[in-house]
């Protein structure tokens, strides 16, 4: 060996040995955060045994009902809501609340952060004109003030996004959100009582007993306000649909998912309908709806008084197809509509995903033109874990 | 040529493996201890690092307050009211459990996430659990198995005396962090507040704001949301604060390990220079033939960097397996003085590895550049004589002294610096070291001269004879024994300034403790982490002790921690009971009137290590944030005080009640009537805690010898450390002895064939390693002592604060000449044996 061959192995020895200690080093690279929380798993957890279950028609009383009922499962509020601006720019928002029991009794602890009451809030706006669908979730526990709900005053929240009556009057409500640039204020009053969904509030979903939920809505609220997205601010107006449910079951176990309406027609009449699709396919004959005249007039339809068809379809990025428009046949009414998504992607994907959007109405009511809004939910189309429903 | 060279090295070295051993031994040695003080110093520090991010994930900044924490209102406001997102509160604490220090995190899982409360990939049974059953836990999975738990086990924990049984409701995700997991117990909020008592508390609020200006705007209004005494500060600031706490003992630790490499560059430069000189004939015989004086010169580089990188390899996994050990003292030290950290393991890191590397290979090649330069520069004539390298080292000897007794003076020279950074005064210190050491080799040539002179004179003839032998033996060959001599005596000498040193601090502290602990029996609440957890005995136990007969007065102290802008620090509030006028040595102020105005509330005091590091003098005014506001009160004393290095204030009781709005009690002490029983009282102590709260009762001498346990075991790690350069110093010496045994072969040789025995050949060198170690032992006082001023008055007060008497004992000292010549003499024994042994016939037919 020359004294360079000899140099070369040197340096190649120290390079191995350095190598060894990058080896080692590399071994040793840390993280020590995991990503993100699976709510819905925490949240779906557990068994119904020991709650309150809807297995009889009841007295709803107000403002009392306004308020939560801790002894069942699951409960939500839940507003969605079609807005205009001075200019004419449409916007759609979701602002939902729902209370979760993880325990059938309260747990008894020193601590005032104990409790068995969580809620989750989901927040989205629609923007047309943008393209643009934001939307955002956050969740706390009913301890300490983070969030809770309570009948009178009126207030519901989540931390800083809240819907409450104000000080010392019943209404208007004051709808409050914002998150990351997006800020919704809103003055909400009732055009509108109470409806009373299903048989007298009570809500079939599956042929089980207490396989139910109570359900009531007001199905037209008028709205104004300001919504801000990121610096521009803009001067709104519309209506919002506010549902009220709660229940302890969840769906049937051959429940895929559903398909709910809400809509507001030019005519003053306010459909609400749901579809309950069954694993195989088929519709569930639980699916019912209402329609709501103008003078306020309840109608009751059954699965046999909606016929359904679907006129396009949408896929998601984030994998599975969702209907993207309708035509929905009211048989005994003689109303004809078609739904239209205001904007295709209004999918929120937070942990769970479902997709809750704004749509246009256009059709014919005994032969005559109707147009109108809403909005539409669909659940259980994305792979994944499913959404806590009633 | 240059094959020639290597060949020729290579032959040499073959022929002669324990140099190729001992060179290899000592900088594995050096680097070993290099290694295992860096990475026991950065596990300490990176698993701190590491579990603070576990528990405060991204956060950007945390909202502190007061000594009982935050209002957990506080939180319901800023994120309700004020809205502000990306919030968590955490509660923590340190529970018992298992003969192990848990850090229990208490986490809000619904918050939001990308911070503590994320749970992902914990089970969602597991989470729920948390939330709606109080009393369950999360382990990380080693954590878990080493405490033999399984998921739906219980276990007892205990916090601040008191017992609570918890379930492990899951293991928390193994995302590769189970350093940063160890020793860490999630829990649910509630759970935390309960097991750590702190109900309606917070610990702190995490924050993640973004970058820039958003950030800042961001953090601008949050602060100003904030009421009186909580603050906003950076996660990271924090961090560092809690980190730089322990930097001046982790400086004085690689100080020492520097010292150790320092010690085996001698040996390596002892081992080298030997090498060349053995090869001198042969280096002469290369250059005859015509290789160049750059071939012989990088020959020898080659080769000392061949040695220095296979004892630097060897040293990197010694010092891994010997970081191990003293991993687990660094920790313990930790624990004991500053705050929890659980470290059951070795964390590899690349910066000590590749610092040890590069100082093992870095010195090897500065140890042997002299002998290399030496070598190339001999012409082939003067190469081949063996006393030519040894008349230059005599020439040298009193140059080298010169420049070190400047270099020493120069050292000195710097201590009038106004400053006060320690890095600096470490290089005083090794000035100061390595300066002595260049005297050494004159200061050897002038003892044996010295002994020479008195041998002379001695009567008995052959006796005498031999012992000039020995002595002129030494002289002859100063450039080896010079070194060797030097080396053992900067190791012995380290242990004598080290030495004296802790036993100043000890004598010290233990005066200290009896002027300070002066009640009779101490009750304390149990304290797992020093200082931060905020723990209170029980009022109704203060109250049923109270009314224990034969107390005749009762001292209460809270010792909290409160967040300043300098980091946290702690306050001590106290009560004195009546008559019990505190006899603390004042260092500074007068304390007639110190007293009077502690006692009026008019002042607080501070203790030395406190004015040191925040430059406090008496009458100097401390502004303290307090949930009332700032308050500022003026410095009427300064106490000596050696139980915290970031120093303490003291304040009475009333003052602090008054405006922190914490009545809690965190010690007592009792004084008892003479002629009562302190066992009696103790017991009745006991009594009254029991089923209520675990409390420690102990009587004034039990505390006394804890806290000197507590002490001892700060410096164990010194100890090792010191017993580590003493061996390599051993085998320096090993080395020199072995060289000049080869060396002098012929000579001994000669003695044997005119007539000497082998007993007498072996009383020789005897003598001669003798005299070496007596050389290195005598040496070493002086050296010794100037290193204990050195480490007293500037590292200690630089490091720490701490101003203390200088205590030298003889023992001290006498031990220092006996390790000297015991190291010698152990190193001469095979030496000594080879060269009695040797036949002399065939080393004189090899001529």
């Amino acid at each position: 060996m020359n004294m360079r061959q000899r140099y070369i192995l040197l340096l190649a020895a120290l390079a191995a040995a350095a190598a060894a200690v990058a080896i080692i080093v590399h071994g040793y690279r840390h993280r020590a955060i995991p990503p993100a929380l699976n709510l819905g798993a925490v949240l779906g957890t557990g068994t119904s045994s020991g709650y309150a279950r809807a297995d009889h028609p009841r007295q709803f009383r107000f403002p009392r009902d306004f308020g939560p009922h801790p002894a069942f499962k699951t409960e939500w509020w839940y507003f969605t809501g079609n807005l205009a601006s001075a200019l004419g720019r449409r916007f759609g928002y979701e602002l939902t609340l729902f209370r979760f029991s993880l325990t059938p009794h309260p747990v008894r602890s020193p601590s005032r952060w104990s409790t068995n009451q969580v809620y989750v809030a989901h927040f989205a706006v629609t923007d047309p004109a943008d393209r643009r669908f934001r939307f955002f979730q956050q969740s706390a526990r009913a301890a300490i003030g983070l969030a809770g709900s309570q009948a009178a005053p009126f207030r519901v929240w989540v931390y800083n996004w809240s819907v409450r009556a104000p000080a010392g009057a019943d209404w208007p409500w004051r709808l409050h959100a914002r998150a990351k640039g997006v800020a919704l204020n809103l003055e909400l009053s009732p055009l509108v009582a109470p409806v009373l969904q299903g048989d007298q509030g009570l809500s079939r979903k599956g042929p089980g007993p207490g396989n139910a939920s109570y359900y009531y809505s007001i199905p037209r609220l008028k709205t104004r306000g300001t919504l801000s997205l990121e610096k521009r601010s803009f001067s709104v107006k519309g209506l919002t649909w506010m549902d009220r449910e709660w229940s302890t079951s969840a769906l049937a176990p051959d429940e895929a998912g559903w398909d709910w309406f809400g809509l507001q027609l030019s005519d003053g009449a306010d459909l609400m309908f749901y579809r309950l699709r069954l694993i195989n396919g088929s519709t569930s004959p639980m699916s019912q709806g209402s329609i709501v005249s103008r003078h306020g007039h309840v109608t009751r339809l059954t699965a046999a008084d909606v016929r359904i068809r679907i006129l396009a379809h949408w896929r998601s990025p984030r994998g599975g197809t969702y209907p993207a428009q309708w035509r929905l046949s009211v048989i005994p009414e003689h109303l004809n509509l078609v739904v239209t998504p205001i904007l295709s992607d209004q999918e929120l994907d937070v942990g769970i995903r479902y997709w809750e959007g704004a749509v246009n109405v256009r059709g014919r009511c005994n032969g005559r033109p109707v147009r109108g809004e809403g909005y539409v939910e669909l659940t259980g189309y994305a792979p994944g874990p499913r959404r806590p429903g009633p | 040529m240059v094959g020639v060279v290597w060949h020729a090295n290579f032959r040499f070295l073959s022929r002669h493996p324990w140099q190729i051993f001992l060179a290899v031994l000592g900088v594995a040695l050096g680097v070993a201890v290099v290694v295992a003080v860096g990475l026991a110093n950065t596990s300490a520090m990176r698993a701190f690092r590491l579990s603070s991010r576990a528990v405060s994930g991204s956060a950007t900044d945390q909202i502190i307050g007061g000594p009982g924490g935050l209002r957990e209102r506080l939180y319901t406001h800023l994120r309700v009211d004020a809205g502000i997102e990306s919030i968590v509160p955490i509660v923590d604490g340190y529970v018992e459990a298992k003969d192990e220090t848990l850090h229990i995190v208490g986490v809000d899982p619904l918050a939001e996430s990308g911070t503590a409360g994320d749970l992902a990939g914990t089970g969602a049974g597991a989470v729920r659990r948390l939330l709606t059953e109080p009393g369950t836990l999360l382990l990380g999975r080693a954590t878990a198995r080493r405490m033999g738990l399984k998921v739906g086990d219980s276990l007892t924990i205990r916090c601040a005396g008191r017992r609570h049984t918890i379930v492990l409701a899951g293991l928390l995700p193994s995302a590769g962090a189970a350093v940063a997991q160890d020793g860490l117990a999630i829990t649910d909020i509630s759970t935390a507040q309960i097991v750590t008592g702190q109900i309606g508390q917070l610990s702190r609020i995490d924050l993640t704001l973004p970058r820039g200006a958003t950030g800042r705007r961001m953090r601008a209004r949050i602060a100003g949301l904030l009421p009186a005494g909580t603050r906003l500060e950076s996660a990271r600031a924090r961090t560092g604060t809690m980190v730089q706490m322990t930097r001046a003992f982790r400086t004085n630790l690689t100080a020492m390990s520097l010292l150790a490499l320092i010690v085996g560059m001698f040996l390596i430069y002892n081992t080298m220079t030997f090498a060349v000189l053995q090869r001198r004939q042969l280096i002469g015989m290369l250059r005859a033939m015509g290789v160049t004086r750059r071939e012989v010169f990088s020959g020898i580089l080659v080769e000392a960097l061949f040695l220095g990188a296979i004892g630097t390899t060897v040293g990197v996994a010694l010092g891994v397996a010997l970081g191990e050990v003293l991993v687990h003292l660094v920790t313990r030290t930790i624990n004991d003085l500053y705050f929890v950290v659980s470290v059951t393991q070795l964390l590899i890191t690349p910066a000590p590895i590749l610092e040890g590397a590069a100082l093992g290979i870095g010195a090897t090649v500065l140890a042997s550049l002299t002998p290399a330069l030496e070598a190339s520069r001999s012409t082939p004539a003067s190469a081949m004589r063996h006393s030519a390298i040894e008349q230059r080292a005599h020439v040298l000897a009193p140059r080298l002294a010169i420049a070190g007794g400047t270099l020493a003076a120069t050292a000195l020279v710097f201590l009038a610096l106004p400053t006060r950074s320690l890095v600096l005064g470490f290089a005083v210190l090794f000035m100061v070291i390595v300066g002595l050491v260049l005297i050494a080799p004159l200061m050897v040539a002038w003892l044996s001269a010295g002994a020479c002179a008195v041998v002379v004179r001695m009567p008995g003839r052959s006796g005498g004879v031999l012992a000039r032998f020995a002595l002129r033996g030494i002289t002859a060959s100063l450039s080896r024994t010079g070194v060797a001599i030097a080396a053992l005596m900067l190791a012995v000498a380290t242990t004598v300034g080290v030495g004296v040193m802790i036993q100043s601090l000890r004598v010290t502290v233990r005066q200290w403790l009896s002027s300070t602990l002066r009640a009779d029996i101490y009750v304390s609440v149990p304290q797992l982490d020093p200082g931060r957890t905020p723990q209170t005995i029980d009022p109704r136990i203060i109250a049923d002790i109270r009314r224990i007969p034969g107390i005749s007065g009762i001292t209460s102290a809270r010792r909290v921690t409160i967040e300043t802008v300098r980091g946290p620090t702690q306050i001590v509030a106290v009560d004195f009971a009546p008559g019990r006028t505190p006899r603390f040595r004042l260092k500074e102020g007068d304390a007639r009137t110190a007293w009077a105005d502690f006692d009026a509330d008019r002042a607080v005091l501070v203790s030395e290590p406190y004015a040191y590091h925040n430059r406090t003098r008496v009458g100097t005014d401390l502004r303290l944030l307090t949930g009332r506001g700032y308050l500022s009160l003026p410095v009427a004393g300064i106490f000596y005080d050696y139980g915290s290095e970031q120093g303490v204030i003291l304040m009475h009781r009333q003052l602090y009640e008054r405006d922190f709005g914490d009545h809690g009690v965190s010690s007592l002490g009792l004084y008892i009537r003479p002629g009562m029983s302190t066992t009696r009282v103790i017991t009745a102590v006991r009594a009254a805690a029991a089923h209520r709260q675990m409390l420690i009762a102990r009587s004034n001498r039990a505390i006394r010898s804890a806290s000197l346990k507590v002490f001892d075991r700060a410096f164990a790690i010194t100890g090792v450390l010191k017993t580590l350069a003493v061996v390599i110093a051993v085998v320096g010496i090993l080395n020199a002895l072995m060289a000049l045994q080869m060396e002098r072969s012929h000579e001994l040789a000669v003695l044997r064939a005119i007539g000497f025995t082998p007993g007498q050949i072996w009383g020789l060198v005897t003598a001669q390693t003798g005299f070496m170690g007596f050389c290195a032992g005598l040496l070493a006082l002086p050296v010794g002592l100037a290193l204990a001023l050195l480490l007293i008055h500037v590292i200690n007060r630089r490091a720490f604060g701490w101003s203390m008497e200088t205590v030298l004992t003889s023992s001290v000292l006498i031990q220092a000449l006996v390790l000297a010549l015991a190291a010698a003499l152990v190193a001469g024994l095979y030496p000594g044996w080879r060269m009695a042994r040797a036949n002399p016939a065939d080393v004189l037919r090899e001529e």
